[in-house]
């Protein structure tokens, strides 16, 4: 988990509320550039965690770098590097959004010009530019939200820590926030964000964190998740024309169970040492063999949610 | 800068409120329903400047302190703070410019009001005597005083109090018995008490407010 171009450096960082951890010895590294999803339960820590990171928490142990500079010692770099979306986004309720944003910028450092430039090109990648001049105390959570991603895009920052940002956010919103993600990780930002939705970390997730009960129960790309599980592997066939031979197919070498879950669907698992690619080769010889005419074979991939649950129940098991 | 940009930033909210509103056009008028209630009543001889500024220093002095008070309590409670205190601004910066933001309005509404103390007087009695300006400065350090007071008070408890509602009530009793202070050489009546006064109260503010910052900086969010 450390490496010696991380942009984003946590080691060994333990929080503590009374005698309840919120974190417990958790060491992780982000490169520059990376996009790094943050999932756990509620009360795992991830708040916690991205509150120390921006300085909001200084009373903890470990230590924190962000670039050159640590955390919380050299709070004021930091903070000019980077942008941040809490949980629960609020804001003066007597402000526009862009009397917000505007007071953002400039406590961000920028410039009247700059602020000039920046607050249109933000509002048009959020549409939010036909409500700029609506007070904030009107808006809906899904608008608040918008605008919470906006003052922490505005001063374009080279790290965004983003915390449940698309709460509220509807699905063409949710969309658009993926692509903004994307765009932003081309061009060299280091994005560490939280969330619920799994299949939103793992559509732009270069790097994904599990943590449960304040530690870090698994960090890596998803494929490496998939490896480190004990989750069996399946083979799906899909029938074309309904046989009773298919049970035929549980006497293959290394075939643990088979069940038929649906009148044109066979699932098999494996056993944990068998290589599933000459499964599935010895599967096909099967179906030949046996005369069963087929739609398809496939290998089934475990989704994020059963990555998620299988980290967290073996969690909880420890 | 960031104070400066914050200053600005927060007179213009509190310029946009309501209770700014009453304390720019509603105390003024209450002193001249004042001054018609006084001309009939048995004792005119109180100066309507003095009258106009302890108006304006209690009633003024603890709107803002509540305002001030909520504000701040309200805000706390939402986490509106968090995006403030993710830049690079000092926390101290955020409370003295919410302060200077709310007394630089009532301080505006305590010259208002004694200026209509002063025309008042000037109608009444026909022209303005030295003594009549003098009681007003003196009035004027007095108000401005006790609403510093107040208001620092406003900001400490903003800072400390868990809900709006315990706020409100420390601000009555507490913060209103708290800007008596700056009274005290009056009330003695010594030599030269304004300049005891305007001493007084900056030394009360200031210790309110570096105790309101310590608590601030302490704070984990």
């Amino acid at each position: 988990m450390k490496s010696d171009n991380a942009f984003v450096s946590i080691q060994n960082v333990t929080k503590k509320y009374n005698d309840l951890y919120a974190l417990h010895n958790v060491s992780l590294d982000i490169k520059e550039g990376e996009v790094f999803g943050y999932i756990g339960p509620n009360g795992a820590g991830k708040t916690t965690t991205m509150k120390i990171l921006v300085g909001l928490i200084s009373d903890f142990q470990g230590k924190v770098r962000i670039g050159d500079y640590k955390m919380p010692a050299q709070k004021d770099e930091i903070h000019k590097l980077l942008g941040y979306l809490p949980q629960n986004v609020a804001f003066q309720e007597w402000r526009t959004i862009k009397d917000s944003l505007k007071i953002f910028g400039k406590l961000s450092g920028l410039d009247d010009q700059e602020i000039e430039k920046r607050i249109p090109d933000v509002l048009d990648l959020l549409d939010l530019t036909e409500v700029c001049n609506k007070k904030i105390s009107k808006l809906s959570g899904g608008m608040t939200q918008k605008v919470g991603l906006a003052q922490a895009l505005l001063h374009d920052p080279k790290l965004l820590i983003l915390d449940e940002p698309l709460n509220g956010l509807d699905p063409l919103s949710r969309q658009k926030f993926k692509e903004i993600v994307k765009k932003l990780s081309k061009k060299g930002t280091t994005i560490l964000f939280s969330s619920h939705i799994l299949s939103d970390v793992q559509d732009v997730a270069d790097v994904i964190g599990i943590l449960n009960h304040g530690k870090l129960v698994q960090f890596g790309s998803l494929n490496q998740l998939k490896q480190g599980l004990s989750i069996p592997k399946t083979i799906e066939v899909l029938l074309s024309t309904p046989s009773d031979k298919w049970q035929e197919l549980g006497k293959i070498k290394g075939t643990h169970t088979i069940e038929q879950t649906a009148p044109d669907k066979i699932i098999l698992t494996l056993q944990s040492e068998t290589d599933p690619d000459e499964a599935i080769n010895s599967v096909g010889k099967a179906i030949v063999d046996l005369g069963i005419n087929i739609r398809g074979i496939s290998l089934l991939s475990p989704s994020i949610d059963e990555i998620y649950l299988n980290y967290i129940q073996r969690g909880q098991a420890q | 800068m960031n104070l400066f940009n914050l200053y600005r930033d927060e007179l213009k909210g509190f310029f946009k409120s309501k209770i700014m509103a009453f304390l720019w056009v509603g105390l003024p008028v209450l002193v001249i329903v004042f001054h018609f209630l006084q001309s009939t009543s048995t004792d005119p001889e109180v100066p309507f400047t003095l009258l106009s500024a302890l108006m304006v220093s209690s009633l003024g002095g603890t709107l803002s302190a509540i305002m001030l008070s909520v504000s701040i309590i309200n805000e706390r409670s939402r986490h509106v703070y968090e995006l403030f205190l993710i830049r690079p601004v000092k926390r101290y910066e955020i409370i003295l410019a919410k302060f200077l933001a709310v007394y630089s309005c009532v301080a505006v509404a305590a010259l208002i009001a004694v200026s209509f103390g002063i025309v008042s007087d000037w109608v009444t009695t026909g022209a303005v005597s030295q003594v009549v300006l003098s009681d007003a400065g003196e009035s004027l350090a007095i108000s401005l005083s006790m609403i510093a007071v107040s208001c620092s008070a406003g900001v400490f408890i903003g800072l400390v109090a868990p809900s709006i509602i315990v706020g409100a009530i420390l601000v009555i009793y507490g913060g209103n018995s708290l800007s008596v202070i700056p009274l005290i050489p009056n009330m003695l009546d010594i030599a030269n008490a304004a300049v005891f006064t305007i001493g007084l109260s900056c030394i009360v503010t200031i210790m309110l407010l570096a105790v309101a910052v310590m608590s601030f900086n302490r704070k984990q969010f």
